[in-house]
């Protein structure tokens, strides 16, 4: 490889930049934790602004803790991931995996119905209909069921199982395996970064899961994690109502945000390779 | 954020084409609610379903325990047999879609918060609540608790739809810096002018002493920061109405307005006034307050003298003394903005398919009862007595646990609260600046009895008015232009038909007569 020395400064440069960008990205995360370390009163002094803590308190995590509903949301939402993520990928593969297999009758059909489902949906209200009809109201299924299988994943992993080699399927074929020892025995081990990548798509859906368990559960010792968060973030504004409550202070909501997203952040770095690698597969030759 | 808000425009597209059909089914479906409640309930407590009735209840609100730390629960269904199913949302756009979608599907709570008149209105066309005035003698202890008075809330064509809360109290004055005041050497404004001068003096002359120029005179939310120089010119709040001299007026028509936006344009002229005021949201202004950046604030007194913020407040400067401003004295009188007569802090429908669930219904009269009675009022104030407070007589007094767990029990004052006695006991070393936020005086306005016509839609109406008064206190349009405005607000915003309504509604209740 040749070096030239414009080469070097072109190379200085974009450094520079994407330094900058992941600065830029850095910095709020940096300030949240901060501020949820710091004592709150330190943070009034400096005008609400802290980078880096001068002294650094435990408290708040110590509060979120043993008096909000936080672990027991932990629980619901850890449950609600683990159940969810399971079920989604091995319904979704099951979808995924015959759609794939150019000999199925009726195949762009049922394309078809999958790919229709990302344009139009149901809507609000027929969709709370299904799930009330269902008996599911107030219970964590409400939170897995309605959107078990996202059609998006179920094209990606059938892009991927597509641009495996016919000749795997024949030789299988021929060594005597049906079509559930092919999927369980030869396609399940190749398609790990499929699977990987999929599997943190619904992970992470699970992890923020809101918006159904708002709709659909009224149960409050169900309420999955990023619900009590946002009871916490949401200063009630209107005094009138309720002179009684405790405005949690900053640190306390910065706190809880860290305690909501610390552990899918942890989670990431481990699947980031598989993802790239699962994405690009999927898209490309899709 | 963006997708909450196209969900809920999305929400009410479907809800205008569902209601009619959710109007037709809930009356089938109701015996089967019934049936379903229970079962998908936990099993627990269905199997004592016997002589338990449960009650799903909606309301916005926060910091609810889990139901096996939450006492008020446990009281209430030990005195009145029932299984309470108490769910709060944080935001009330939630709180909005959740109603919506539960409402438009039939699967219908038992008591509801209405969120606000508007949506009372839409939905006593829909036929989805009960009408109340068959009931009322079933309901006596509430409406001795909240007053009669207070039923004129909720009326719709001589119906009441829903319960409102008791009547609050007015929280809010200015608060000024005292400390602020006897460093500069001046007194406190008693009169508009002397407030357009401290307003300067803390903006120019450093008064926190850091040799910075970097305070402002005063902060607050919204137009609201002027509420009682408003006041001092004698008119109230924009598009309010009021009576002033035996005669219905609107704020907007008051020949007093013009004077006051033009000395309002004065004193923001200063360079004194935060310049964020129109931006600020939330409780913004009360941090700046907090951090020391203001020097006069117009706001509640929960929010700058609770301990809590008294606390946070000392942290950042020891010296710090906020005192609570009676109103400057103006030429239109001296009033510490207006109070709505007719505002309430919550209320409370029940839908009408449990008119066919009668011993539901009578389960939900029980409970506003309750805790409209004696008991049970004492017990959604302050907790258990014995726990949370002793009696001395007949004086409440607070145990330290009250402060630590009892902060919830505002929730299930579903017919609100006798304010002031309340208040006195919880927050009794704000006692004098309850005392003072109370009596003040303040401009009766009537907003709270309107319910808008068709086709006239009041957030496009406030925006463009509030739009409008910016223009006119920033200096950015003359007013001159003030009456182009009002003649531009009736063509374009039907405010006529709003104005006569309103009028109309405010002449049947007995007002500007």
């Amino acid at each position: 490889m040749v070096r030239s020395k414009n080469d070097r400064i072109a190379n200085a440069v974009v450094f520079v930049i994407l330094f900058g960008c992941g600065l830029v990205a850095v910095f709020p995360l940096l300030y949240v934790l901060s501020v949820s370390l710091t004592p709150f009163s330190e943070v009034l002094k400096n005008g609400g602004f802290i980078l880096v803590p001068r002294s650094i308190t435990f408290d708040a995590y110590r509060k979120l803790l043993m008096e909000s509903n936080i672990p027991s949301a932990f629980g619901v939402t850890v449950l609600v991931t683990v159940i969810g993520t399971i079920l989604n990928i091995v319904i979704t593969a099951l979808m995924a995996y015959p759609l794939s297999r150019k000999q199925l009758p009726g195949r762009n059909l049922f394309l078809m119905m999958v790919v229709f489902t990302l344009l139009f949906s149901g809507g609000i209200i027929p969709t709370y209909l299904v799930v009330k009809s269902l008996g599911l109201l107030d219970s964590i299924w409400a939170m897995i069921l309605p959107n078990l299988v996202w059609s998006f994943n179920v094209l990606i992993m059938k892009s991927f199982y597509e641009s495996l080699p016919e000749e795997l399927f024949e030789s299988a074929r021929i060594d005597g395996a049906k079509e559930f020892r092919i999927l369980l025995q030869i396609v399940a081990p190749l398609s790990v970064p499929v699977t990987l990548t999929v599997g943190l798509f619904y992970m992470v859906g699970h992890w923020n899961e809101f918006f159904q368990a708002i709709m659909y559960v009224t149960d409050r010792t169900l309420f999955p994690l990023q619900v009590v968060v946002r009871e916490i973030l949401i200063q009630t504004q209107s005094p009138l109502e309720n002179v009684d409550n405790m405005t949690p202070s900053e640190t306390l909501q910065m706190a809880s945000v860290i305690m909501a997203s610390l552990p899918i952040i942890i989670v990431y770095p481990f699947l980031q390779k598989h993802f790239t690698k699962g994405m690009l597969l999927g898209s490309v030759k899709g | 954020m963006k997708r909450m808000k196209a969900v809920s425009v999305m929400l009410t597209v479907i809800m205008i084409s569902c209601g009619v059909l959710a109007g037709c089914s809930s009356g089938n479906s109701s015996d089967k609610d019934a049936n379903n409640a229970p079962a998908s309930g936990n099993a627990g407590s269905g199997a004592s379903a016997a002589s338990t009735v449960k009650l799903d209840i909606i309301e916005t609100g926060n910091n609810l325990p889990s139901p096996d730390k939450d006492f008020i629960k446990k009281e209430i269904d030990k005195a009145i047999h029932s299984d309470l199913n108490l769910t709060v949302y944080a935001s009330g756009d939630d709180y909005k879609n959740q109603l919506n979608v539960r409402l438009a599907s039939g699967n219908l709570p038992d008591l509801f918060q209405v969120p606000d008149r508007a949506s009372l209105k839409q939905f006593v066309e829909q036929g989805l609540l009960l009408d109340l005035t068959p009931y009322m003698d079933k309901l006596q202890p509430v409406k001795d608790f909240i007053g009669d008075e207070s039923m004129k809330k909720t009326t719709m064509d001589g119906k009441a739809y829903a319960i409102p809360k008791a009547p609050n109290i007015p929280y809010n004055t200015y608060w000024i810096r005292k400390d602020w005041l006897d460093k500069l050497g001046l007194q406190p404004p008693a009169t508009t002018d002397e407030f357009l001068n401290v307003v300067k003096a803390f903006a120019e002359q450093d008064p926190d002493g850091n040799g910075k120029k970097d305070t402002t005179g005063l902060t607050g939310s919204k137009l609201s920061t002027f509420a009682p120089i408003f006041g001092a010119f004698g008119v109230a709040d924009p598009n309010t109405f009021y009576v002033k001299d035996g005669k219905l007026v609107n704020s907007l028509y008051d020949p007093a307005m013009k004077d006051a936006l033009g000395f309002i344009n004065k004193i923001i002229a200063t360079g004194g006034v935060d310049p964020e005021i129109m931006a600020n949201s939330g409780l913004q202004h009360q941090e700046k307050a907090i951090k020391g950046q203001a020097g006069i604030i117009w706001i509640d007194w929960p929010n700058l003298s609770k301990d809590q913020f008294t606390e946070q407040i000392k942290k950042v400067n020891p010296n710090a003394d906020w005192m609570q401003l009676a109103p400057p004295k103006g030429p239109g009188g001296q009033y510490d903005g207006p109070f709505d007569a007719g505002g309430t802090s919550g209320m409370y429908a029940i839908p009408k398919a449990l008119e066919n669930n009668k011993e539901k219904l009578q389960k939900v009269f029980d409970l506003l009862n309750y805790v409209s009675g004696k008991d049970g009022s004492t017990l959604v104030q302050f907790g258990i007595q014995g726990t949370h407070y002793n009696l001395e007589g007949e004086k409440v007094v607070p145990t330290e646990l009250m402060g630590k767990e009892a902060g919830f029990t505002w929730l299930y004052q579903f017919t609100g609260r006798p304010e002031m006695s309340y208040l006195q006991t919880k927050f009794a070393p704000q006692s004098k600046y309850i005392e003072f936020a109370n009596s003040q005086p303040r401009i009766q306005i009537l907003n709270g009895f309107l319910s808008n016509p068709d086709g006239y839609n009041p957030a496009d109406a406030a925006r463009f008015i509030e739009e409008e008064f910016v223009n006119f206190i920033y200096g950015k349009s003359p007013l001159d232009g003030y009456d182009a405005f009002l003649k531009k607000l009736e063509s374009t915003m039907n405010f006529k038909t709003y104005m006569d309504a309103s009028i109309k509604q405010l002449e049947e209740l007995g007002y500007g007569k």
